[in-house]
Formats: structure tokens, C-alpha cells, sequence
């Protein structure tokens, strides 16, 4: 009796273990199955981008301004492959406008080297290609000549490129040589009031000619808390079969980034600039205002900004933490013989309060002056940065 | 025109040399296979914008993001391939 009520228990124990392991691989294979449901296959999207807009009080006028809308694509076909897209959708006098802001390919080649090819950001400098996203400015404007319009140095453009970075000892290098349309020199046959300028969106170029450039940055430290860029692009921007077709232009640009964590002062300082200069071959315009006779003028324009911030990340206070103070001063010389030339100058300064990593707030101020200016040069600046003080609201929105 | 051209050289080089000094009395020289994923994140994803913090992605999409910002910010793959593994392990 005895011997048979051990065995039922033991029979009894090893179908309830039995059960439940069968459970319990039922289960697993079930989560296994969840699990590769939901498992994305080698072929990847992403969806991202950021929105902005804001509120602008210029001394002529004020207005609610942006309203634009950034949405960014990337395919990432496998561990080598990449395609970034990025459109604007933005209001513009009150119609909607879409434009391409960059469509490339990418391919990591080998460690060192990455092919590129498309409509890219120009690594011309910094500003372009890393500083212009709204929530990654860190004021509501962008400093003079970097904005459209008043542009001195590339921003985007079709063309081919090979990039990447490498470690030199303890130091750090990064590297980019491109090939891409190039700018396109107007020689005021359309528009003589703009001759001599240069337009850096030349989608279909205007000549055989291409424009080599690049970029070489170095990273000294090995915390990468500092970078010093320099940058040169040359090119033929006359139109073909005209006699501006010889005319050549040579672009340089110097960049620095300095992001350290000051453990005293309980936060992060963040120096970013960059100097831009653009240099046209010597040309003969028509005189707009006699039109039997030419003009020339030396055809150099500069462009630079120094902007500080300081966030106090690392206080107690989780109000002060969000909070960051903003300061730029930017100089925009354009060719001083042209119609369209000139000088300006901006201080900007901004009270920033983060509510995210990429989601901020900005108070700001700024003032632009044109020293020396004539009543009427001022007046024909329209297109770029108002003169005078303005306040500016912006919010920004990443995603 | 020159005289600005000038002041924006000299301005740059000013803050050149300071940075160059402040931060070389308080550097080291640790090589980048020395330093933990963590560390270089730390140092690398603030040089642009506020640093992500690892939560903010899902593995799959910290992946993508690498690849993405190894491409724009020249980073190099042994960077990449440290911080890419500390946001999978920290997220
Ligand atoms: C050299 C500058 C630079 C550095 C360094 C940098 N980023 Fe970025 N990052 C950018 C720029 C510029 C964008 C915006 C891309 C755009 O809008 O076209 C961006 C966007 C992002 C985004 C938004 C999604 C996306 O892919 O656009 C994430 C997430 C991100 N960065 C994470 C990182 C991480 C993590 C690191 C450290 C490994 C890092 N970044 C280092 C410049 C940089």
C-alpha cells in the first residue's frame, strides 16, 4: 500500500512538472513569436525631424513668423548603407512651400571612408552642415551671411563626396572632399544691380565646370572637447560661352567648437564659430546706371560669428538646469565697389529654457547695424536681416 | 572690408589660443580604446547639440541614429560602435 502511494505521488508530480513545462515551452515559443513580430528585418526606416515658429518684433513691423515643419527620412538599408532625405514645409507670404533641404546616399566604405552622393549639406565650415537645425541653433536667427539670401559660402548642393574620421594618437581627425555643381556668378546680364554676385543654389549648373572642396578638422584633445576646421572650395562660376566664363572663385572658411563642462561654475560652455570669405576673379560689369559703359570692383566678401552659451546643467535646481544663456556677434562684408555691397553688423542674445533634449524655447534680442551705409543702401537691403533692434520668441520642436 | 577681415581672424585666433591653453593645462591623453562607450558619449553627443540620453531610442532606432550621425558628425567607427552599445545596454 505503502509502496503504491509513493509511486502515484511520484507518477503525479512528474505529469504536473510535465504540464507545465509543456507550458511553459508554449509560452516561450509564443513570446518568441511576439517578439519576432515585432523584430524590424534588415531594411530600416526612421522618421524624425523638428518644427519651428515663433513670434518677431521687428521696428517696422511685427509678426507671426515660421510656421515650418522639417520632417526627416532615413532608410537604412543595411549596416553600410544609408539614405537621409529632409523637406521643409514652410509658409511663405502665406502659401505653403515645400522644398528639398538634402537627399543623399551614404555608404561606409571602409572604416575610415564614406561615400556620399546626392543633395548634401556642405561641409563648408560648421554652420551649414551642423549648427542651422532650429533646436540645434542655439538663438532664433541665424548669424549674418549664413542666411539665404545674404549667403557667403555654400549651404546644400548636388554633387559626390568622400568623408570620414580617424584617431591620431590621442588626438582626432576628420576629413571631407567633395565635387558638386558649384556656384554660379551673376553677371547681371538678367539683373545688373546683382553683378558679381555669387549663387550657391546652382541646381543645373550653369557650366562644365565643377567645384572641388573640402574640409579638414582636427580634434587636439582627447576629451573632443575641441575642433578646428578649416575649409576651401575653388571653382569656374561664369556662364558658359559668355565672357565671364573664365571667371573663377575661391571660397576659405576657419571653424571652431569648444563644448567643456566647467565643474565650478556647475555647467556647460559651448564656443562655436566660424569665418567665411569668398574671393571672384576680377570682372567688367554694365554699369546699371549707364548702361554703354563697365565697372569692375574687387570682389571679396566675408562673412563670421563667434557664438558663446552657458547652461547650468548640473545645479540643484531642476528650473535653473532647463535654462541657458545665448550670446552671437556676427559681421556680414559684403564687396565694397558693388551695388549690392556693404557692410553689417549683429549682436544677438538669448534666453533659452529647454524642456527637453531638443525642444526649446528662445527669448531673444537682437541688434543690426550697417555702419557707413547711405539712406539708400540700407533701403536695398530688404532682402537680408532688418537693421535696428528685434525681439524674437521662437520655439523649436524636435522629433 | 580689410580691417574686418583682420578683427575676424584675430578674434578667432584669440579664442583659439585661449581654448587651446585652458584645456591643455587640463588635459590627458587617454586613447579612445581605453575609454568606456558611456565616457565617449558623454564627450562626443554634446559637441553639437544636448546629448540624447539613452532612453530617448529603442535599440533598433539607436542603430539607425548611429549610422546617421557617424555619416554627419565624422565620427570614427570605433567611436560609434562603443557609444552604440552603451545606449543599447543603458536605454
Ligand atoms: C558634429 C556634430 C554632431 C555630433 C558630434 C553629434 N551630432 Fe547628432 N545631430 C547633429 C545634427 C546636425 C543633427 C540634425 C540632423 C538634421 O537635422 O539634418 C543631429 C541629429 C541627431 C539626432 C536626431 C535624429 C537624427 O538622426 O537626425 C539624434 C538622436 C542624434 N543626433 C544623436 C547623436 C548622438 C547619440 C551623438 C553621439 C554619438 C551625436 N548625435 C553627435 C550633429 C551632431
Amino acid at each position: 500500500m505503502k509502496r503504491n502511494a509513493l509511486w502515484m505521488v511520484v507518477v503525479g508530480l512528474w505529469l504536473v512538472m510535465g504540464f507545465s513545462q509543456n507550458g511553459l515551452a508554449q509560452d516561450v515559443a509564443s513570446v518568441q513569436q511576439e517578439v519576432k513580430k515585432l523584430k524590424p528585418g534588415l531594411s530600416r526606416f526612421l522618421l524624425r525631424g523638428y518644427a519651428h515658429s515663433g513670434f518677431e518684433r521687428y521696428e517696422k513691423e511685427n509678426s507671426f513668423v515660421g510656421g515650418s515643419f522639417n520632417p526627416i527620412f532615413l532608410w537604412q538599408q543595411s549596416d553600410r548603407l544609408l539614405f537621409e532625405g529632409e523637406l521643409e514645409v514652410a509658409l511663405e507670404h502665406g502659401s505653403t512651400t515645400i522644398g528639398l533641404e538634402y537627399a543623399n546616399m551614404s555608404y561606409i566604405l571602409n572604416k575610415r571612408m564614406i561615400i556620399r552622393v546626392g543633395k548634401f549639406l556642405i561641409p563648408f565650415g560648421i554652420f551649414a552642415e551642423r549648427l542651422h537645425p532650429r533646436w540645434i541653433n542655439r538663438l532664433p536667427s541665424n548669424p549674418l551671411g549664413f542666411d539665404h539670401g545674404e549667403q557667403v559660402g555654400p549651404a546644400a548642393a548636388l554633387g559626390a563626396e568622400i568623408r570620414g574620421g580617424a584617431p591620431l594618437g590621442a588626438s582626432k581627425i576628420n576629413y571631407s572632399i567633395y565635387l558638386i555643381n558649384g556656384p554660379s556668378l551673376n553677371d547681371g546680364s538678367e539683373n545688373p544691380e546683382e553683378a558679381g554676385m555669387l549663387h550657391f543654389d546652382n541646381y543645373e549648373d550653369n557650366n562644365t565646370n565643377k567645384a572641388i572642396g573640402g574640409r579638414f578638422g582636427f580634434l587636439p584633445f582627447s576629451s573632443s572637447a575641441l575642433e578646428l576646421g578649416v575649409s576651401a572650395q575653388f571653382a569656374k562660376v561664369g556662364n558658359e560661352n559668355t565672357i565671364y566664363q573664365d571667371v573663377g572663385a575661391r571660397l576659405f572658411a576657419l571653424d571652431l567648437s569648444l563644448v567643456k563642462t566647467i565643474p565650478s561654475l556647475k555647467g556647460i560652455v559651448d564656443v562655436k564659430a566660424q569665418y567665411s570669405m569668398t574671393q571672384v576673379d576680377d570682372a567688367r560689369y554694365v554699369d546699371p546706371e549707364n548702361p554703354g559703359q563697365t565697372y569692375t570692383f574687387k570682389n571679396e566678401n566675408a562673412a563670421y560669428f563667434v557664438r558663446g552659451t552657458f547652461k547650468p546643467a548640473f545645479v540643484a535646481n531642476t528650473f535653473i538646469q532647463k535654462l541657458e544663456f545665448a550670446g552671437r556677434y556676427s559681421v556680414l562684408t559684403l564687396a565694397e565697389g558693388a551695388a549690392w555691397g556693404g557692410e553689417k553688423r549683429q549682436w544677438a542674445f538669448s534666453l533659452n529654457y529647454w524642456l527637453d533634449w531638443r525642444t526649446v524655447v528662445k527669448f531673444s534680442y537682437q541688434y543690426t547695424d550697417a555702419p557707413g551705409a547711405e539712406e539708400a543702401a540700407v533701403e536695398h537691403e530688404e532682402e537680408g536681416t532688418p537693421l535696428g533692434g528685434a525681439f524674437l520668441i521662437h520655439w523649436s520642436f524636435g522629433f | 572690408m580689410n580691417k574686418h577681415k583682420l578683427l575676424g581672424g584675430l578674434l578667432i585666433l584669440v579664442v583659439v589660443l585661449v581654448t587651446v591653453w585652458v584645456i591643455g593645462c587640463a588635459s590627458n591623453k587617454t586613447l579612445v580604446t581605453e575609454k568606456s562607450g558611456a565616457q565617449l558619449w558623454g564627450e562626443n553627443c554634446v559637441r553639437c547639440h544636448n546629448a540624447p540620453s539613452p532612453p530617448a531610442f529603442n535599440d533598433y532606432q539607436w542603430e539607425t541614429i548611429a549610422i546617421h550621425m557617424r555619416v554627419r558628425a565624422s565620427l570614427t567607427d570605433e567611436e560609434v560602435q562603443k557609444i552604440v552599445e552603451f545606449l543599447k545596454m543603458a536605454n
